[in-house]
């Protein structure tokens, strides 16, 4: 504490005894310097490998269910299968002596309405003995069923009741597939891209029939418009170009201080 | 078990393998026996054969438990046992699933193409 | 709470889509039959364990116009689907994991209707 003063009071004094002109080019120097520890994530050479040779492994093992096999820049493994193989991918990855994913993290999906299959089901597994992540992808439809993963991962029970909440993919033998998220009478699937953001039914409480009630949604005239600009922006005729937004690479850091 | 006696494995629900050799004896035995139904150039048979032989060629040579662990690098006996147990199973699933033939079907040409 | 009804012809199911139970028209129908069946008994038991103030009769109806609302649809993978969901829907009831309001909701009480015409429209202001 008392050093860090010192430090202080000795730089105070320094800037003191300089011209103002001259304490900001200090500083432009200072920030320009090459920088030590960068931001970047250092790239890991070793884990890259064995992740690109274990891929490599089960795409040589499995041809009849993986279609791609990448590592993605943050070294994490991402095998994309057919609907078919879900069950017999995620058996091999928990099973195998060489993999052993005994351990289902997550379950999810993610919709793209372009595609002609719209929904991806992501599969993320960990193996303890290894010490490793993978990622399975999948994809589907919202009419054609996906085999559950109950019977290879009972994690899975829970996931899938939630993506078919959510989305509206059908798990073919699920040992319980039923809402978990949204309420009893809820119609529709909140996560799918073309499901309204203030949904289709609001409640309220109906003193004349003692209960609550669900009515169409009706948004008064101020809360219909959405505006996706800038929510800071009040004088859009004030508005600077976008192209000034630009970044410059590398050689301009100095001028954010 | 030679040496001294394994009071715990320290993990919850498994419990100290009494006969460690023989019962991974028969494991890999039955393992090889069902890679036997498997095609002689599927990628899974070749590996796993490898991998089974290798280890049964330890548990072969090697009588203390404390040493085989270690040339195994596997963890416990017991885990090993677990992880040979899987594998007889999964090898009983290979050959009904036939996962070494061809790709059933090619994505959608935009399906895996990230950000659209 | 949705099930199909009879449509028109069947769009061929070819071999290249996947089917969820049904594989004809007919079955799905089979399966829409059964669940119609299933609700029906139940409307009793539902009316009496909810304290409803509404007679049996009314809740049959209501039941035969949500299947009838999905009478158009012809694809047995839809109908499949519709009756998932009707089957969900029917097990949330018999169960009494719903409450009233949930059951009341399909009767639309205290909803007023939209106006149609350009003066209702006008007297109702806000809504366009």
């Amino acid at each position: 504490m008392l050093a860090a003063a010192l430090g202080l009071a000795r730089a105070g004094l320094r800037a003191a005894a300089r011209p103002a002109v001259l304490l900001q080019q200090a500083r432009f120097e200072g920030s320009s310097t090459t920088e030590t520890h960068p931001t970047v994530r250092p790239k890991d050479e070793v884990a890259q490998n064995q992740l690109c040779a274990f891929g490599e492994y089960v795409a040589e093992i499995l041809p009849k269910y993986i279609q791609q096999v990448q590592v993605t820049c943050f070294n994490e493994l991402e095998i994309f299968i057919h609907p078919d193989g879900v069950v017999p991918i995620l058996t091999f990855l928990r099973d195998h002596t060489n993999a052993q994913f005994k351990s289902l993290a997550d379950l999810t999906a993610i919709d793209v309405p372009t595609r002609q299959y719209r929904f991806e089901i992501v599969y993320n597994l960990l193996s303890l003995r290894f010490n490793s992540r993978i990622r399975v992808k999948t994809y589907t439809d919202e009419l054609t069923p996906v085999d559950s993963a109950v019977s290879v991962h009972q994690a899975a029970n829970w996931y899938e009741r939630e993506v078919w909440d959510m989305y509206g993919v059908f798990f073919a033998n699920h040992p319980d597939l039923r809402r978990i998220l949204t309420d009893y009478g809820f119609e529709g699937h909140p996560f799918r891209k073309d499901f309204p953001l203030s949904g289709y039914v609001e409640v309220r409480y109906d003193d004349e029939v003692k209960r609550v009630v669900a009515e169409p949604v009706e948004l008064a005239q101020e809360f219909r418009k959405f505006d996706l600009n800038s929510p800071w922006e009040t004088f859009p005729a004030y508005r600077t170009a976008p192209e000034t937004l630009k970044l410059e690479a590398g050689d301009k850091k100095g001028d954010a201080k | 078990m030679a040496g001294a006696l394994k009071k715990t494995t320290g993990l919850v629900g498994l419990a100290v393998a009494e006969t460690p050799h023989e019962h991974l004896r028969i494991l890999y035995t039955k393992i090889l026996a069902a890679l036997q139904d498997i095609p002689k150039d599927a990628a899974y048979r070749k590996y796993t054969e490898q991998i089974v032989n290798e280890r049964f060629n330890m548990v072969k040579t090697e009588p203390n438990v404390e040493k085989l662990e270690d040339k195994m690098k596997s963890g416990q006996i017991e885990e090993v046992i677990i992880q040979a147990e899987s594998e007889l199973s999964l090898a009983r699933k290979m050959v009904q699933w036939k996962p070494w033939e061809p790709l059933v079907e090619e994505p959608p040409t935009d399906q895996w193409r990230w950000p659209i | 709470m949705a099930a199909a009804g009879a449509g028109k012809v069947a769009k061929a199911a070819g071999a290249a889509v996947k089917p969820i139970f049904s594989r004809d028209l007919g079955e799905a129908k089979r399966r829409v039959r059964e669940l119609y069946r299933a609700w029906y008994r139940e409307v009793p038991n539902a009316v009496q364990l909810y304290q409803l103030d509404i007679s049996v009769k009314q809740g049959r109806d209501k039941v035969r116009e949500m299947f009838m609302r999905n009478a158009h649809v012809t694809d047995p993978r839809v109908i499949d689907i519709l009756v998932i969901k009707g089957k969900m829907e029917l097990q949330e009831t018999a169960r009494v994991w719903k409450q009233r309001t949930h059951i009341m909701r399909f009767f639309h009480e205290t909803e007023t209707p939209r106006p149609k015409d350009f003066l209702s429209k006008f007297y109702v202001g806000h809504d366009p």
